[in-house]
């Protein structure tokens, strides 16, 4: 049974948040709830970059996400 | 910001065509940042590689995509293009302006950035060259109070959707591209602004098999228009084209003396699948082998016309190269209505099954049309509910392997798999 969607949302961000990976994409979180549908995943992440605790970092041509100062920043490297 | 020296780039203007470099020494007096542009460029050409870093966390709040970062890897040295960020406007539909709101949009981009625009980008935007991170919240709070206009798409979001003149300027449109282009533009203003899929997705509307947005070379869901029915034929006007009465092509290509038209060379012979004869001065089309590849009805637009029974074909799966080489769409539907009475749900239908497989399959950074060409058409068109046609087959013979599945077979079969590979594991 798929989680609700606070129990999805914080597994995303513990994922973004502890992973081994700064930079997720949103297939990455596919994981965190695998009865969940792909349209879930990417509403929950995309609600979690509306509150404050993700960003999205962009290439141009693709788009990850990551957990809010974990994100490379190319404005100060 | 000084003027740098800029020899390689001076070149570009020594020829008969308007430079580029010109227009940014113009536009250096009055934004000095253009002579960094100007300076960082030189170094590429003389280093032979690029300065910019793309990509970024730049973006206004709300929505993720609109805007792409870009900064200089050699800020020091040209500290006026230190960010250098692009924006996106969403066109609107066949690219109709006001000359009012053009320099509406100008005047906002001088004051907010560079001033420098790229008229148009692949999927239709406005784009914008150049400004800071400090300057995009008010530039998006002026660009969409003031001027009503938003932002398009970029990264893994549906890109800005396009379309052609259609209905507006051609007689060829066989459904309204602009209304379908915008509906769907509105429909999907999420899907725009936010990261949805594994990569971008482009979606184009043709009117006709002319194809002016090139929907079938550029674009991941192409809308075509088609016809169902028979090409319409006016024979008086086919004899007034033979008589010279009428140019052909409308009057295009006129600039030399192709001599007097010859219907056998120009058009019959010339039609891809030979379904074209003359009968006396009659015109004679077999339409059921007509590919509709449009050639007499541009050599001819006064006697021939698409047929009455309109609507569109769906291709799907069109890419430039990055990986695999560029790609043509995949048609997919042959033929479906264009129905503004239902908003367009039957087009929403496609849409949204595509989207639900290729989120599910799709790898990250893969196109749609990758992931149709890696999984396999016929896993595509049963997940899409479409009975495969002699049309969908590309090469027929070249792959002798067919795998039936269990109720595709008269009397089906029973296969144990476990079984199977137990009895042939090495």
């Amino acid at each position: 049974m798929a989680l609700s969607k606070d129990e999805l949302k914080a597994n995303i961000l513990e994922k973004a948040l502890n992973g081994p990976k700064a930079q997720l994409y949103v297939k990455d979180f596919y994981a965190c709830d695998p009865d969940a549908g792909p349209r879930d995943i990417k509403n929950a992440a995309n609600d979690l970059v509306k509150e404050g605790k993700m960003t999205f970092w962009s290439s141009g041509s693709t788009t990850m996400y990551a957990a809010q100062g974990r994100a490379k920043d190319e404005e100060h490297r | 910001m000084p003027k740098h020296d800029t020899p390689l780039l001076d070149e570009l203007e020594s020829g008969p065509w308007p430079s580029f470099v010109t227009d940014l020494k113009r536009q250096a007096e009055k934004k000095p940042e253009c002579f960094d542009i100007l300076g960082q460029l030189e170094l590429s050409y003389r280093d032979k590689v690029t300065h910019w870093k793309h990509g970024g966390i730049v973006g206004v709040f709300g929505y993720g995509g609109g805007i792409v970062g870009r900064y200089s890897d050699v800020p020091d040295q040209f500290p006026g293009v230190a960010h250098f960020h692009t924006v996106r406007l969403n066109q609107p539909s066949s690219m109709f302006y006001s000359s009012a709101k053009l320099r509406d949009i100008c005047n906002l981009w001088e004051k907010y950035g560079s001033g420098m625009t790229n008229m148009h980008g692949s999927t239709g935007d406005l784009v914008l060259l150049g400004t800071t991170t400090p300057n995009l919240e008010p530039l998006f709070y002026d660009l969409t109070h003031d001027l009503n206009q938003d932002l398009g798409g970029s990264g893994s979001n549906l890109r800005t959707p396009s379309c052609c003149l259609g209905r507006a300027r051609c007689e060829w449109g066989c459904y309204d591209t602009q209304n379908l282009c915008h509906s769907l533009t509105m429909h999907y203003q999420d899907e725009i602004h936010r990261p949805a899929f594994p990569y971008k997705f482009k979606m184009k509307f043709s009117g006709c098999p002319n194809d002016c947005v090139a929907a079938i070379a550029r674009s991941d869901f192409a809308v075509i228009g088609t016809w169902r029915d028979d090409i319409r034929i006016d024979q008086a006007a086919v004899k007034g084209y033979l008589s010279g009465e009428f140019a052909p092509n409308a009057g295009a290509h006129s600039d030399k003396d192709w001599g007097k038209f010859d219907i056998k060379a120009e058009v019959l012979d010339l039609c891809p699948t030979g379904c074209m004869w003359m009968e006396g001065d009659s015109l004679k089309i077999d339409n059921s082998e007509c590919t509709r590849c449009m050639h007499c009805l541009n050599v001819m637009p006064r006697a021939l016309r698409p047929g009455l029974k309109q609507g569109a074909t769906i291709c799907v799966g069109a890419k430039a190269p990055i990986l695999d080489g560029a790609q043509f769409a995949t048609m997919t539907v042959p033929f479906i209505e264009v129905n503004p009475d239902t908003e367009f749900a039957e087009i929403i239908e496609v849409i949204e099954k595509i989207w639900d497989w290729w989120m599910e399959v799709g790898k990250n950074r893969e196109r749609v049309g990758e992931t149709i060409q890696r999984i396999g058409l016929p896993t595509f068109l049963k997940v899409m509910e479409i009975t495969p046609t002699p049309q969908h087959v590309k090469e027929p013979r070249s792959n002798p392997y067919v795998f039936w599945q269990e109720d595709e077979v008269e009397g089906g079969f029973e296969r144990d798999v476990i079984a199977y590979r137990k009895r042939n594991a090495q």
